[in-house]
């Protein structure tokens, strides 16, 4: 018992809050702040009555992207090309919603799918690209992202623009097609579509023979072609579904409040970005994962709450999330180059 | 900066002017005269207790020999002398004076050096830079490359080891490369050598060339802690020997006063049988057929149409200098290297081009020479390395669902089956000694039950009790019916376990001998004649 009380004392993430939140404090009273009061703005900005909707609301895309970045990763691939595949899942869903006859329900998970395939398709062509021409995925994975990014924009900006707006965005999509909110606030059925891949991926990853085969390839990958894991063609399915979650998050963000894709509002919130940060620092692990989103989207609200109550700036929160990774970073080593790898 | 050794240089303290006397006898002498004393040491493991209290002395100058079984904490107490793990209790005494390394920096500092078993070269890197690393001879302010390399000559001159200093790493033997090591430990001032398990990786001539070397280094004071497995080089190169059962010392011999008999018994405790010959199998039909099979290298073919048929109820060992395209050949077998040419057939089905999983359905299991990087993840569970393979059918998965419990009996049903000394299946293989990681994935292959079994190094870092156990097994497992395509760089190996023998040389079969026909002396010229035969 004393011996799990140190486990848990000592581990390298209180370690690294602890650490983070002492060098917060002294450089905000160093800005003349009290920290104390900082701090606890921050926790009544995510969490309190007002905040934890917003939270949960900023959780959906972060935890979403943070998945879509994960599944590859447990298998030791990064996918770099996830602003991409998110932006052709939302511009995709939007020419779906806004084009389809069906009625509403019907077009909007018709919308959700057509997000999904569009994001799998592209980031499959990555793994076609590693696999083939033997461009490391990393690579085409990023590069391919950009005209992705561009495509969508020229969509936004052209051919499905709102007439007579001033914007580059879509037209809004008809009432039918919006996902159901939950509650008063902004949060809506997305949360489910999320919850459900959390929940699938923690089953295929501890309890499928599948699972289990895309671990023992992250941990190592020569191991796993010896024991008989075709890679190229995990490194494609694996591709696909990262994608596919990815267009997913896409999709959510078109069919929630305002409604439309407006061309740049699904990458400036950096979801990709955070999310790849939660999944790195969580080993890719499904649960771990989880919580790096939530607590990550939960600083950002949090840093927007005790903006509008004290004078300290929202950006200290993004201060204090780089100090809690490089002290993880320290104390676990995740970072560090792997001496055993495939060449 | 502090210069390179000279051998009559400033450390010429107490206790190494003592010591000048040509070789110590029994070495055990008193603790004043003493290069390396340790006390006491004591290390703990979960569920392990690694080393249990012991005393170790080596003398300067003395070659002190490092035996025990599978487990018995030989790396432990070495990587505990080096700084790499703090002991729980115990002192450490270097040249009289008491020590406490937080890490091998300190040690090195101290006179100590390590040659771990995978080497840490750079191999883009010339011999020179490599040695020098960290530490090079400077000139105002600049690498002096002209003084590296004389000094690095120089040394390499005065301690016999034969090393071009300008040559590539990356072009070198593995011989030659620990070599190198050793030579980064000289130019490091190291006094006292620590070698773990180095004639694992080396072929006979090679570990002759080291033995040398090493008796060099012993004549010119320095002191050589050797771990290895192998009785006949204890035998051939040791003055002591101290050997370790479960954590504890188990017999401190004089090497001219024991025999390789007695050594094994203090190991085991019991009597073992050394290099047992096997009776011959009942052989059936065909299993692996191989006809013409090419894998191209740049100029010469690595392996070169090369044909033969392993049967089932047969061992087929494969011999030769390493480097003759045994491993092409046999990554080509398993589907790891795709072939240039030829047919391979498993049990009538043709594999050539098959991917490994098809293989292994056909009926191939392999357990591979390189058991880090290939044959296991280390950084996975015992259970989980287990598992691999069988992970996609019952037990262990029902009806799509991978099941928790099913992994860890089947985990522990194989380290019972393979007396596999470990804590927890859930422990990662890393933790594991050099030796159990081998029965662990020589458990595995073996449990596929396979028509095909291609083996490589199967005892390489196994203790002698565990060898005769495993060869015991592999000999189970051909008559019971199965084929097995063996590659062994010991030739007491090839010949104790085969049925036939195949001696590669230059990617070709050069030879084929019976079992009749195949001892020691016979071979070795074979690989000889061979290796320079077809000039
Ligand atoms: N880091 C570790 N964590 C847990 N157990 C360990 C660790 N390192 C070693 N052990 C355990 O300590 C015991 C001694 O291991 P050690 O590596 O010293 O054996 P060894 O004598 O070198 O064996 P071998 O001949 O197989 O190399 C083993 O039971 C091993 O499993
Ligand atoms: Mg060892």
């Amino acid at each position: 018992m004393p011996r799990a009380i140190r486990g848990v004392l000592f581990s390298p993430i209180v370690f690294a809050l602890v650490t983070a939140l002492a060098i917060g404090a002294v450089m905000l009273a160093v800005t003349g702040a009290n920290p104390l009061t900082a701090y606890q703005a921050i926790v009544t900005g995510a969490l309190g009555a007002d905040g934890i909707g917003n939270s949960l609301t900023q959780a959906v895309p972060v935890t979403g992207m943070a998945l879509a970045l994960a599944i590859p990763l447990r298998a030791g691939l990064v996918n770099l090309g996830g602003d991409g595949q998110l932006v052709l899942g939302g511009i995709t869903a939007a020419a779906v919603g806004l084009a389809s006859p069906l009625p509403g329900p019907l077009t909007l998970v018709l919308a959700i799918l057509a997000g999904m395939a569009a994001g799998a398709l592209y980031a499959a062509l990555a793994a076609v690209c590693e696999n083939r021409f033997g461009v490391p995925l990393l690579v085409s994975s990023l590069l391919l992202s950009y005209p992705a990014m561009s495509a969508a924009s020229y969509l936004a900006r052209f051919p499905l623009k709102e007439e007579g707006s001033s914007l580059p965005q879509t037209r809004q999509l008809p009432d039918g097609v919006h996902l159901p909110s939950l509650g008063s606030g902004t949060l809506n059925a997305g949360l489910f579509l999320v919850a459900a891949v959390v929940i699938a991926y923690a089953v295929i990853d501890a309890r499928t023979p599948t699972g289990f085969e895309i671990r023992m390839t992250g941990r190592n990958a020569r191991f796993a072609t010896y024991a008989g894991v075709d890679r190229p063609r995990l490194t494609l399915r694996l591709m696909a579904v990262s994608g596919a979650v990815a267009g997913l998050v896409g999709s959510i963000g078109v069919l929630s409040f305002p409604y439309r894709f407006i061309d740049g509002a699904l990458i400036t919130p950096n979801y990709t970005w955070t999310g790849l940060l939660a999944a790195l620092l969580a080993g890719a692990a499904p649960l771990g994962t989880l919580a790096a989103a939530v607590f990550f989207a939960a600083m950002t609200t949090g840093g927007a709450g005790m903006e509008r109550v004290t004078e300290v700036p929202r950006e200290i929160t993004t201060v204090l999330q780089a100090l809690i990774i490089v002290f993880l970073a320290v104390r676990t080593g995740i970072f560090r180059r792997q001496p055993r790898g495939d060449s | 900066m502090t210069l390179p050794p000279s051998d009559d240089g400033a450390r010429g303290e107490g206790a190494r002017v003592a010591a000048k006397t040509p070789r110590p006898g029994a070495g055990t002498g008193a603790s004043a005269s003493a290069e390396v004393e340790m006390r006491g040491i004591v290390k703990h493991f979960p569920g392990v207790r690694a080393n249990d209290g012991i005393d170790l002395t080596v003398a300067p100058g003395e070659i002190h020999a490092l035996m025990g079984e599978n487990g018995a904490g030989k790396s432990t107490l070495m990587s505990i002398l080096y700084g790499m793990q703090r002991p729980d209790a115990g002192t450490i005494l270097i040249g009289g004076r008491e020590v406490s390394f937080t890490s091998p920096t300190q040690a090195i500092a101290a006179g100590l050096g390590m040659v771990h078993q995978g080497f840490k070269l750079f191999p883009s890197l010339s011999v020179t830079d490599n040695v020098v690393y960290g530490r090079e001879p400077r000139r105002r302010g600049l690498i002096d490359r002209a003084a590296a390399r004389r000094k690095v000559a120089e040394l390499s001159e005065r301690f016999g080891l034969g090393v071009d200093p300008g040559a590539p790493v990356a072009e070198l033997p593995v011989g030659v490369r620990q070599r190198v090591e050793i030579l980064k430990l000289l130019y490091r001032d190291a006094r006292v050598l620590i070698l773990d398990e180095p004639t694992a990786v080396l072929t006979p001539a090679e570990t002759g060339a080291l033995f040398d070397v090493l008796r060099g280094l012993a004549a010119h004071d320095r002191t050589v802690l050797i771990v290895t497995h192998k009785l006949r080089e204890v035998m051939a190169l040791s003055d002591n020997v101290t050997v370790l059962r479960d954590g504890r010392v188990a017999a401190r011999l004089r090497t001219a006063a024991t025999t390789p008999a007695e050594i094994a018994e203090a190991m085991t405790g019991r009597a073992i049988e050394l290099d047992r010959r096997y009776p011959a199998g009942a052989i059936g039909g065909p299993v692996l057929e191989v006809t013409g099979l090419t894998v191209r290298g740049e100029g010469r073919p690595l392996v070169d149409r090369v044909s033969c048929t392993v049967r089932a109820g047969e061992v087929v060992g494969i011999a030769g200098v390493a480097g003759n395209g045994q491993t092409e050949l046999i990554e080509a077998l398993v589907g790891l290297r795709p072939p240039d040419g030829g047919r391979v057939t498993v049990d009538g089905r043709d594999v050539t081009d098959a991917p490994v999983a098809a293989r292994r359905a056909a009926g191939l299991a392999y357990v591979p020479e390189d058991r880090a990087e290939v044959g296991s993840a280390p950084d996975a569970s015992i259970g989980d390395n287990l598992a691999m393979g069988f992970h996609r059918a019952e037990p262990l998965t029902v009806r799509g669902l991978l099941r928790p419990a099913a992994v860890r009996a089947h985990a522990r049903r194989l380290i019972g089956e393979f007396g596999v000394k470990a804590g927890d299946p859930a422990d990662p293989v890393s933790t594991l000694s050099g030796g159990n990681h081998q029965k662990v994935i020589l458990g595995r292959e073996m449990a596929h039950d396979a028509r095909l079994l291609v083996v490589e190094q199967p005892t390489r870092g196994v203790d002698i009790g565990s060898i005769q156990n495993i060869h015991a097994r592999l000999i189970g497992y051909r008559d019971a019916g199965h084929a097995i395509l063996l590659v062994s760089a010991e030739l007491s190996e090839i010949i104790g376990l085969s049925d036939r023998i195949l001696v590669m040389s230059e990617g070709r079969i050069a030879t084929e001998l019976d079992r009749g026909e195949a001892d020691e002396r016979r071979l070795g010229l074979a690989m000889a004649g061979a290796a320079e035969g077809p000039a």
